[in-house]
C-alpha cells in the first residue's frame, strides 16, 4: 500500500519550497501586471496546494481512493466555479451590474 | 492493546484506518466544497465589480496577511512533523510539536485580531454595517462582505483546528499513540493542513492581486 515514505528531509524540502513560493507569489505581485497577477498568483497557489496535498498530507503514499475524493472535489469546484462566473462576464443584453445610484448597498 | 483497538466490523487493523482516512478525506472534500461556494461568490462579484474590488484590497496591510502566510505554512510544516515522528514512535516530541502548532495558530489569530479591529476602527463592515467614510459603497461593501465572511469562517476553523491539536498533543504526550496507533494524529493533521490550503488561496486574493 504505501509506496513512497515521506521523510524528513523531504518535509523540510517541501516547507522551503512552500516559502520561496509565498516569497514568488509576494514578489510577482509588485510587478504592476493588472489582470495577470490573479492568475499567476492563484497559478503559484495551485502549486503550493499541490505540495501540502502530496507531502504534507501524504497523499503520496496513499491509496487511490484518497485520491478520487481530491481530484473530484477539484473537479467539481471548477465546474461549479465556471457556471457561475459565466453568468456576469457574458452578459450582453442586460446592463452588467446594478446601477450604484440606484442601490448604494446591493 | 492493538487487538483490542479492532471493533467487530472491520477485518484488519489495516482496513479500520483505511476507512478513518477516507473519511477524513471526504469530510475536507465537503469542507473544501463549502470554502468553493465562496470562492465562487467571489468570482462572481469580481468579475461584476473589478475596480471596486481593486479598492477594497488596497486597504488590507499585505504586511500583515503575508506574515500570517508564512506562521500558517510553518504552522502545517511543525505538523506534518508530528505525523511523522507519531509514526516512528516518538510521540513525545509529536506532542511538543502539536503544542508549538497551536501557539502558531495563536499568533495566526491575534495577526487577524489586529486587522480586524483596525477595520472596526474604520467601518469597513460587512453589508448594512459598512460606513467607510474613505471608500465609496456599491461594490466595495460586497468586496468587504466576502472579506469579512470568508476570512471569519476560516478563523473559526484555526480555532476548531488548534483545539483538535491540543487535545491530540495531550493524548500523545500520555501515551496513547505510537507506532500501532496514530490515525487520529494524522486526521488532525489532514484538518489543519485544509486549514492552511483555504489560507494558500484566501491569502492572495484578499492581499495580493489588485
Amino acid at each position: 500500500m504505501i509506496s513512497a515514505h515521506v521523510t524528513t528531509p523531504k518535509l523540510v524540502v517541501s516547507w522551503i519550497a512552500l516559502l520561496v513560493l509565498t516569497f514568488l507569489s509576494f514578489g510577482s505581485s509588485l510587478l504592476g501586471l493588472g489582470e495577470a497577477e490573479l492568475f499567476i498568483a492563484l497559478g503559484i497557489s495551485v502549486v503550493k496546494t499541490f505540495v501540502v496535498l502530496f507531502i504534507f498530507m501524504h497523499l503520496v503514499e496513499q491509496r487511490f481512493a484518497n485520491r478520487l475524493i481530491v481530484i473530484l472535489t477539484f473537479l467539481f469546484i471548477v465546474l461549479l466555479v465556471t457556471l457561475t462566473v459565466a453568468d456576469p462576464l457574458t452578459r450582453k443584453t442586460f446592463p452588467p451590474r446594478p446601477d450604484p445610484a440606484a442601490s448604494p448597498y446591493p | 492493546m492493538s487487538a483490542q483497538r479492532l471493533v467487530e466490523q472491520f477485518e484488519s487493523l489495516e482496513k479500520q484506518d483505511h476507512a478513518a482516512r477516507l473519511a477524513m478525506w471526504m469530510f475536507l472534500g465537503s469542507e473544501t466544497l463549502l470554502f468553493g461556494a465562496l470562492f465562487a461568490a467571489y468570482a462572481y462579484y469580481r468579475g461584476m465589480y473589478p475596480s471596486e474590488f481593486v479598492q477594497a484590497l488596497h486597504h488590507n496591510s499585505v504586511a500583515l496577511g503575508t506574515t500570517n502566510t508564512v506562521v500558517l505554512i510553518t504552522s502545517s510544516f511543525t505538523v506534518a512533523l508530528g505525523v511523522h515522528f507519531v509514526r516512528e514512535g516518538r510521540a513525545r516530541l509529536t506532542a511538543g510539536l502539536f503544542a508549538l502548532s497551536t501557539l502558531f495558530g495563536a499568533v495566526f489569530l491575534v495577526v487577524k485580531g489586529i486587522e480586524y479591529s483596525h477595520h472596526i476602527h474604520e467601518n469597513a463592515l460587512p453589508a448594512g454595517m459598512y460606513a467607510f467614510a474613505e471608500r465609496p459603497p456599491a461594490g466595495v461593501v460586497l468586496g468587504f462582505t466576502l472579506y469579512w465572511f470568508m476570512t471569519a469562517l476560516h478563523g473559526l476553523h484555526v480555532i476548531a483546528g488548534m483545539i483538535m491539536l491540543a487535545v491530540v498533543g495531550l493524548l500523545c504526550w500520555k501515551g496513547r499513540y505510537g507506532v500501532h496507533r496514530n490515525v487520529a494524529v494524522e486526521n488532525v493533521g489532514l484538518y489543519w493542513h485544509l486549514v492552511d490550503v483555504v489560507w494558500i488561496f484566501l491569502w492572495p486574493l484578499f492581499y495580493l492581486t489588485d
